[in-house]
């Protein structure tokens, strides 16, 4: 576990950007990444925010939990959204009729990320905008009620793909975002959780000094759609860290580190007997999750070990 | 035409109950809607449940009950944050999941209408073995409304729960045994404001685009009446390490003069995260 240090108001900003009256689930985890990436962000920032539950409720008119600019934008054009500003705020600085100079940040489900905005999202990477594209996955459709999407892990049920007699809920297997953005040769990827909050924060400060696109794919647990205890959100983001599921790692100009390691991961079962969405899977079907967890986990350590090995 | 209102809690099945009323008086030959309000309050939060039952003939109408002649309260709770009776017709009845019994109630809450009260909570636990009590106050509202027959009901449950139904169809059966009615005396008890501060802006002050001029404007909503259960301190075990601040989802826990932790109950949702993660066990999750 990442060390906690003690006395955490003395250690990051007390000031809240997202502000509390947001009407996300009690125990949402997807809440809590953004409060976190807020904090990290601080005030010198451009929001695009695609479609979803955090659009959704932070912003029931006439109220707004932003302390920050910040702009809806459809479900998805995040990212095109994003690099209209990137553009605008370059061609204005040229001019000289504008003289800051804050961070474009783009924020967007994984169904935002993944699915529907992803073709903006390549594009933005492919152009080279300077700005940080963060995706709050919290493995579905959750706004609209627990669609899968293709970022939904291989066993869910959701509404879209219910367990039954003959479904064992998700048929198909995680796609890998991250990985498609490293495929993007963009200076910086990170995964993160807030589970792991100092971590997280650290990332997105990192992200804001990157030249050129960020993305940081965020694990956010979320209660509802996961049919989990609500006071288990944080520990649930660890345990899909310990068991390899979800590992925290970054990828600067194509170089990898994985930020948190362990001797042994925890099994997978560990993380799966929490939530309702696993309840229906088989000891044969966790076995089959299993093998390919720790051979994906073992290829990224490898892939880390060789950039230290260079070193 | 017979107009309901059905105050619940997110996740507690009030769209649930209002549709299995709905197909129970269309069984006997009655026209029913079943519909909730679209908001995008979450699980925990308040939400409002509609119906319209009519002996004979169509239903025309499709927008929400602004005037109905039954209220039904899930959670006994939200008797004290949200007006339940409001636009309640002077001859309507208010049906409540409450512990209390009427007299009690009555001193508490009062006005021209009717009112039935059975402890709803109490019942569902013992048949269903969980507190979930959308099925078991339907046989409160059948008793005190006769709405529809309680056996009408029987069937909708059955099929909505399968293997779990049985436990449902007693305790509405239980409920409908139970349920006291009478009618209601006194003073019209002082409710909280649920929006502080500024009044909401009409559409015409609304800037074109949507634009929002106020930052942070949300903290004037109020989502701790969404919580049944509070964190409480004890001083004597915390370290200050502010972890509880640091993992609570709504921002909302602050730091004392002397360095101890505590949650704004304006915001805390309830949800149990700062008690589960305080290592040294210094909060505590009690019920409101
Ligand atoms: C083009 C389009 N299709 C569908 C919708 C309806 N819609 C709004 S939010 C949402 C789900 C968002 O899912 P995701 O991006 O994963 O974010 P989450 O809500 O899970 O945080 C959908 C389907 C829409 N707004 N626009
Ligand atoms: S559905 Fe999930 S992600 Fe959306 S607000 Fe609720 S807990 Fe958060
Ligand atoms: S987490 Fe526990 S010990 Fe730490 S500040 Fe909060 S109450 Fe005190
Ligand atoms: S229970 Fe604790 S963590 Fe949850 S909203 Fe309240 S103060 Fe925050």
């Amino acid at each position: 576990m990442e060390t906690l240090a003690v006395y955490v108001p003395r250690l990051i900003t007390t000031k809240e950007y997202f502000a509390p009256g947001h009407r996300a689930c009690m125990g949402c985890g997807e809440a809590l990444a953004v409060r976190l990436v807020c904090k990290a962000l601080g005030r010198n920032v451009i929001i695009a925010n695609a479609t979803g539950c955090m659009e959704i409720v932070s912003s029931p008119l006439p109220y707004t939990s932003w302390e920050v600019p910040w702009i809806h934008t459809l479900f998805e054009n995040a990212a095109a959204v994003a690099s209209g500003i990137e553009a605008g705020i370059k061609v204005l600085r040229r001019k000289g009729k504008y003289s800051k100079k804050p961070k474009v940040v783009a924020m967007a489900g994984d169904g935002g990320t993944a699915d529907i905005g992803f073709q903006a999202l390549s594009g933005a990477f492919e152009r080279g905008h300077e700005f940080i594209y963060i995706c709050f996955d919290n493995e579905a459709y959750m706004n609209t009620g627990i669609q899968r999407s293709s970022a939904t892990p291989f066993g869910a049920s959701t509404t879209t793909s219910p367990a039954g007699k003959v479904s064992i809920g998700q048929a198909t297997w995680k796609k890998n975002m991250p990985a498609i953005a490293v495929a993007h040769d963009i200076p910086y990827v990170a995964t993160a959780c807030p589970s792991y909050p100092f971590d997280l924060m650290n990332k997105i400060s990192k992200a804001i000094k990157i030249e050129g696109p960020a993305y940081i794919h965020i694990l956010s647990v979320c209660p509802t759609g996961w049919r989990l205890p609500a006071d288990l959100t944080i520990r649930a983001g660890r345990l899909a860290v310990e068991t390899g599921i979800f590992p925290l790692y970054e990828v600067e100009e194509g170089k990898y580190v994985l930020n948190v390691d362990f001797p042994r991961l925890r099994p997978v079962e560990d993380y799966f007997k929490l939530q309702g969405r696993f309840r229906h899977l088989t000891q044969e079907v966790i076995a089959q999750i299993q093998e390919r967890v720790t051979a994906e986990y073992t290829r990224l350590r490898e892939k880390a070990a060789r950039v230290r090995d260079n070193e | 035409m017979i107009e309901i209102r059905w105050h619940g809690r997110g996740g507690q099945g009030a769209v649930t109950s209002a549709e299995l009323l709905a197909l129970a008086a269309i069984s006997e030959g009655k026209f029913a809607q079943a519909f909730p309000s679209f908001g995008p309050e979450r699980r925990g939060a308040p939400v409002l449940v509609f119906n319209r039952v009519s002996p004979n003939s169509p239903i025309r109408a499709r927008v929400s009950v602004a005037h109905p002649d039954i209220v039904i309260v899930l959670d006994p709770g939200l008797l004290y944050i949200t007006d339940v009776t409001s636009g309640l017709k002077e001859d309507g009845i208010l049906v409540l999941n409450t512990p209390k019994s009427l007299v009690e109630i009555r001193s508490e809450l009062s006005g021209p209408w009717r009112l039935a009260v059975v402890n709803a909570t109490s019942i569902a636990r013992e048949m269903i073995g969980v507190p979930i009590v959308n099925t078991t106050m339907l046989g409160a509202l059948a008793r005190a409304t006769r709405i529809v027959e309680l056996d009408s009901l029987t069937e909708p449950i059955l099929e909505r729960f399968g293997a779990r139904a049985r436990g449902n169809v007693d305790a509405c059966r239980k409920a409908y045994e139970e349920t006291e009615t009478g009618e209601p005396a006194g003073i019209v008890p002082k409710r909280p404001k649920i929006f502080e501060g500024e009044e909401l802006p009409t559409w015409q002050e609304l800037l074109p685009g949507c634009v929002l001029t106020k930052p942070g404007s949300a903290r004037q909503y109020r989502t701790g009446d969404w919580r049944s259960e509070r964190p409480v301190w004890d001083h004597q075990r915390c370290i200050k390490c502010g972890i509880c601040y640091l993992f609570c989802p709504e921002g909302c826990v602050k730091q004392t003069k002397e360095g101890y932790f505590e949650a704004d109950l304006y915001y805390c949702k309830g949800c149990g995260i700062c008690a589960r993660e305080c290592w040294t066990e210094a909060i505590k999750m009690v019920e409101e």
